[in-house]
């Protein structure tokens, strides 16, 4: 090959690699350096090596707030994945009314989470909200989703799980178009039940997209951000208070840079670790099996 | 087709009542925004109750109407998204292209170090973001709010696939007829990506149009805003307790575009998901 | 592809103009919080037509803006109560020219210099600071140098439905009875709910820290509790704070009070006629007012309003304020005296703004008949006597309002314990304080 063939090839990889160093590694390296540095938001900061990190794993509230967004990631995920697996089950048809029905489970996923808290807020507030108000018309009590520790973490669970539905359910429906035919002609030679069907047949099937919906919605609701600011506001008492609920906090109400830039890696370390190790045990389970 | 073969052409009544009614938990809260929003704000003082009888009233879009900066904070949302995915497209055929298929130097330790890019969420990055952007002057700009999407290395990787997928054949046909490689890029290649790059498109605008964080610290003023942070900063005491139906109406208003984008655009994501999906 | 490319380009370049001056105007960037109420107000310039601080603030701007076209006032609405925002613009290098400003908070932008002091602004306004009351000159004060124009003072007050109180038999002479102590406050409680089948108090719990942290402040302050012993200490683990926070635990468990409600809802519930006492704060005054006097709203003729009742120790109120401040930035000549002339504009509306509830910054205007015959102000005038700001040398006030208002916000609701509260409280707001310089 030509130097000029050669170098053609830079060309088209040159303009994004400049946009991703530029605005991606730099960013990432130079926090890391700033994690170092006891460092507030309006600059002029001293090197204090691992004293940030000390002090996170000593700071409850910190503490607290992993265990929240574990906690969230942990009531959203098996859920989501099941409803939307469900879903995907019982729509896979190509009539007009599946359809219809496809789209009306998608359509919330376009809405931006500000309009998403908005909606949910009047869904879910027990004076003023939808389900306060048909409480109080049959004569029980209101759930005081925003108010009480527990509730409220299931309020951003399930707003979470309305909003997030529908491309797990895409994901699942392309997953169920790629099974071939023959399978399920064969099942049903061997008389197999609708359920064995789907145990022995459908589910091994898609076992790489539900790997997929996993470890992709996991990966996003470790970081959710918006829903726990605008709707609960990180409360009541701090109940709901997520990872980067504490970094945004942490960054832009007590202007500690480098503390929340040291918090920002170990959500990202821990992000990375559990990608893998979701990634690597279900990877050798497939091996096991004589992979797929 | 695989869904008639399952043989479950008729459904139980069960399944049915389990669709329905989680069809209607879908749309229930959005039929209760709507509601919401057509009733005055004096009527719903204490008492939003009762959205849920008439009299309705479209006083609240109205007013939205009447120069709002629901517009303003709509057209900055347009510029963002689109500008973004226009950069996106952009950048990521060109990259896709080269990483696929043509040889240079590092080419395979260059893709690992893009693709490395994936594990890293935008926290780890936000803030330092920031500082660099300031040190730019480039907060509250247009460039400000749509660089940062197009340093993400998905884009790069999904078009990557799809270049490789694309058989050699048409290449050596090309070149026979003695085609450039930038003249087999953009007269013979790139149209074949057409169901990817509509796909890429959808999904880069989406995601610009409906992120929150980083036009929250980089768009403080208000004639930056984009829709989701316009919005945020309209929900303030005083707008849920006396101008509640106003506020939906703004919440309504600012889904139209994107529901229209979804409706334009369904049959691209849904083909082209079962396309290019669970490789 | 070449056309795309220009077109963004143009459009890019359009964005960055030189926005100190547009024409031959001065622009200025305003940033406050008040709420944003556009749709009604949107137009107006009648100060003297309009109630509510959201009203109020937004039609003095417009005026300004047609009282002086050759000025520009830009103005920007955040949410309540807008610092992460602002922080977030100074660490951008780009803030607003006006910011409001509650006065707890100013000594932590000033100590990293990012604020003007103003007194070269007053001097071009032709405003002494010497006509400002005591309390809002002391509270925009910090070392020898102003760093705000006081807007107001404020605290907090109990909003009283006189209907319910009524029906409760807890009026004498047109006049609400208040406890004189947490027992009697309790005793009142129920006998209000009994006789009405509603709370006698409409507590926001949920999403307003500022509320559960107002009632600790001023009753430790009425208790002579020295809150910050030191500028970088907090002392919440005393007997006096324990007292506070056992007894709103108790009123919020007896069913005598609203629980689960957030601000919007509480004041709903209160215009609705759904409580006997809405503690919040002097900004309501005019918003409940203008429904006291709209015929047919559950409020009409039903409301008065009383600083907050002395429980223990001595009729004190908390009270803090809101300042102008400037953030420093370049700025045109013409810039500087647009401000200038905002600020004499402000002082001059003072009675216009006074009229949301506040107690006016202007000595002048607090002894003046015009706000003295304002409804209500006769009861909360004591205020501007027996109101106590924070220590002004203490850091972060703000975030520490937040942080003590989470806690006990918790302990009223039963969530955590009394003591676990404020222990909490104390190590939080001493580790931050740990770490200002």
């Amino acid at each position: 090959m030509t130097a000029r063939g050669r170098l053609g090839g830079f060309a088209f990889v040159a303009p994004f690699l400049l946009c991703y160093s530029f605005l991606l590694i730099y960013p990432l390296v130079s926090g890391i350096i700033l994690s170092f540095q006891h460092v507030d938001l309006f600059g002029g900061g001293r090197f204090v090596g691992l004293a940030n990190y000390a002090r996170l794993f000593a700071d409850a509230t910190f503490l607290r707030s992993i265990l929240t967004t574990f906690l969230l990631a942990l009531m959203i995920v098996p859920l989501l994945t099941i409803l939307s697996l469900a879903l995907a089950l019982a729509l896979n048809r190509a009539t007009r009314g599946a359809a219809i029905f496809r789209g009306v489970f998608f359509s919330s996923s376009v809405l931006s989470v500000t309009i998403v808290t908005l909606i949910w807020r009047f869904v879910l507030a027990p004076d003023a909200g939808l389900l306060g108000e048909t409480a109080q018309a049959i004569g029980a009590e209101p759930i005081p989703f925003l108010s009480h520790p527990t509730w409220s973490l299931w309020a951003l669970a399930i707003t979470t799980i309305w909003w997030s539905i529908g491309l797990p359910m895409m994901l699942f429906l392309a997953g169920l178009q790629q099974i071939p035919g023959d399978v399920y002609e064969a099942a049903a030679l061997d008389r197999a039940g609708r359920w064995t069907t789907l145990r022995r047949v459908t589910l091994p099937a898609l076992k790489r997209t539900v790997v997929l919906v996993v470890m992709l919605q996991t990966a996003a609701q470790l970081q959710i951000f918006g829903q726990a600011q605008l709707l609960t506001g990180g409360g009541p008492g701090g109940s709901t208070r997520t990872m980067v609920l504490f970094i945004f906090e942490t960054a832009f109400a007590r202007w500690e840079l480098g503390y929340a830039t040291a918090a920002a890696e170990i959500l990202f370390l821990l992000i990375v670790m559990l990608t893998l190790t979701q990634y690597v045990t279900t990877m050798r389970g497939s091996e096991a099996e004589g992979g797929r | 087709m695989a869904a008639e073969a399952t043989g479950r052409a008729r459904r139980s009544p069960l399944t049915w009542v389990a669709i329905l009614l989680a069809a209607f938990v879908m749309l229930a809260p959005l039929v209760w925004t709507l509601l919401l929003s057509l009733k005055e704000n004096e009527a719903l003082i204490g008492n939003s109750g009762a959205a849920l009888s008439p009299p309705y009233t479209i006083e609240n879009y109205r007013s939205i109407l009447q120069g709002n900066q629901v517009f303003r904070w709509l057209l900055n949302s347009l510029v963002v998204s689109g500008g973004t995915t226009i950069g996106v497209l952009v950048l990521c055929s060109l990259a896709g292209y080269g990483f696929a298929r043509l040889e240079f130097p590092f080419r395979r330790t260059l893709f690992i170090f893009v693709l490395l890019g994936l594990a890293i969420p935008e926290q780890a990055v936000i803030l330092p973001q920031h500082q660099l952007f300031a040190a730019l002057h480039l907060h509250n700009s247009y460039p400000g709010l749509i660089l940062p999407g197009l340093a993400g290395p998905f884009g790069v990787f999904f078009m990557t696939q799809y270049f490789r997928a694309i058989p050699r054949e048409l290449d050596e046909a090309a070149m026979l007829d003695g085609a450039s490689r930038l003249t087999l890029f953009r007269k013979v290649l790139l149209p074949l990506t057409l169901p990817a790059q509509a796909t890429l498109g959808v999904f880069t605008f989406l995601g610009t149009w409906n992120s929150y964080w980083w036009p929250l610290i980089s768009a403080t003023r208000s004639d930056m805003y984009t829709l989701t942070v316009g919005l945020a900063s309209a929900q303030m005491n005083y707008a849920q307790t006396s101008g509640l139906g106003f506020l939906m109406a703004q919440a309504v208003f600012a889904s139209i575009p994107i529901f229209i984008v979804y409706i334009l655009f369904q049959k691209q994501i849904v083909r082209a998901m079962a396309g290019t999906a669970v490789k | 592809m070449r056309r795309l490319v220009l077109s963004l380009a143009l459009l890019l370049a359009a964005n960055c103009g030189d926005d100190a001056v547009r024409g031959d105007r001065a622009e200025i960037y305003l940033q406050r919080f008040f709420g944003e109420c556009g749709a009604e107000y949107g137009g107006a310039t009648d100060i003297s037509r309009v109630e509510g601080e959201c009203g109020i603030i937004t039609t003095m701007i417009n005026r300004f803006n047609a009282d002086n076209p050759d000025v520009h006032v830009d103005s920007n609405v955040v949410a309540w109560p807008g610092y992460p925002q602002l922080s977030a613009q100074m660490a951008a290098r780009d803030p607003p020219d006006l910011v409001t400003m509650h006065t707890g908070v100013i000594p932590d932008y000033a100590a990293e210099g990012l604020l003007e002091p103003i007194e070269p602004y007053l001097a071009e306004a032709g405003l002494q600071p010497s006509a400002l009351t005591e309390a809002s000159r002391s509270a925009v004060t910090i070392g020898t140098r102003l760093y705000g124009l006081p807007f107001d003072t404020h605290g907090g007050l109990f909003h009283i439905n006189t209907r319910l109180f009524a029906q409760a038999g807890l009026m004498r002479d047109g006049e609400p009875i208040l406890p004189t102590s947490p027992e009697e406050m309790l005793v009142q409680a129920r006998q209000f709910t009994q006789r009405t089948g509603k709370p006698y108090i409409i507590q926001s719990l949920v999403g307003d820290n500022a509320y559960a942290a107002r009632n600790l402040y001023t009753y430790l302050l009425a208790q002579g509790a020295v809150i910050f012993p030191t500028p970088r200490t907090v002392r919440l683990q005393t007997p006096e704070a324990e007292r506070i926070v056992d007894f709103f635990r108790a009123v919020t468990a007896s069913g005598t009070s609203t629980r689960n409600q957030d601000t919007p809802a509480a004041i709903g519930s209160f215009v609705s006629g759904e409580g006997g006492i809405y503690p919040t704060g002097t900004w309501m005054i005019g918003q409940f007012e203008a429904e006291a006097n709209t015929p047919g709203r559950p409020l009409y003729r039903s409301y008065t309003v009383y600083p907050y009742p002395r429980l223990w120790g001595a009729p004190v109120s908390y009270v803090s304020g809101h300042a102008w401040v400037v953030p420093r930035r370049e700025r045109t000549p013409a810039q500087r005296r647009a401000i200038a002339r905002f600020f004499r504009f402000i002082a001059d509306h003072n009675f216009d703004w006074a009229r949301t509830g506040h107690l006016p910054a202007f000595q002048a205007v607090v002894d003046s008949p015009a706000f003295r015959a304002l409804p209500h102000r006769a009861n909360i005038a004591p205020i501007a006597a027996t109101g106590r700001p924070l220590p002004g040398g203490v850091q972060r006030q703000n975030a520490i309002e937040g942080l003590i208002g989470e806690e006990v916000a918790a302990a009223f609701n039963g969530q955590k314990s009394s003591r676990q509260a404020l222990a909490d409280a104390e190590r939080r707001v001493n580790e931050l304080l740990a770490q200002t310089e």
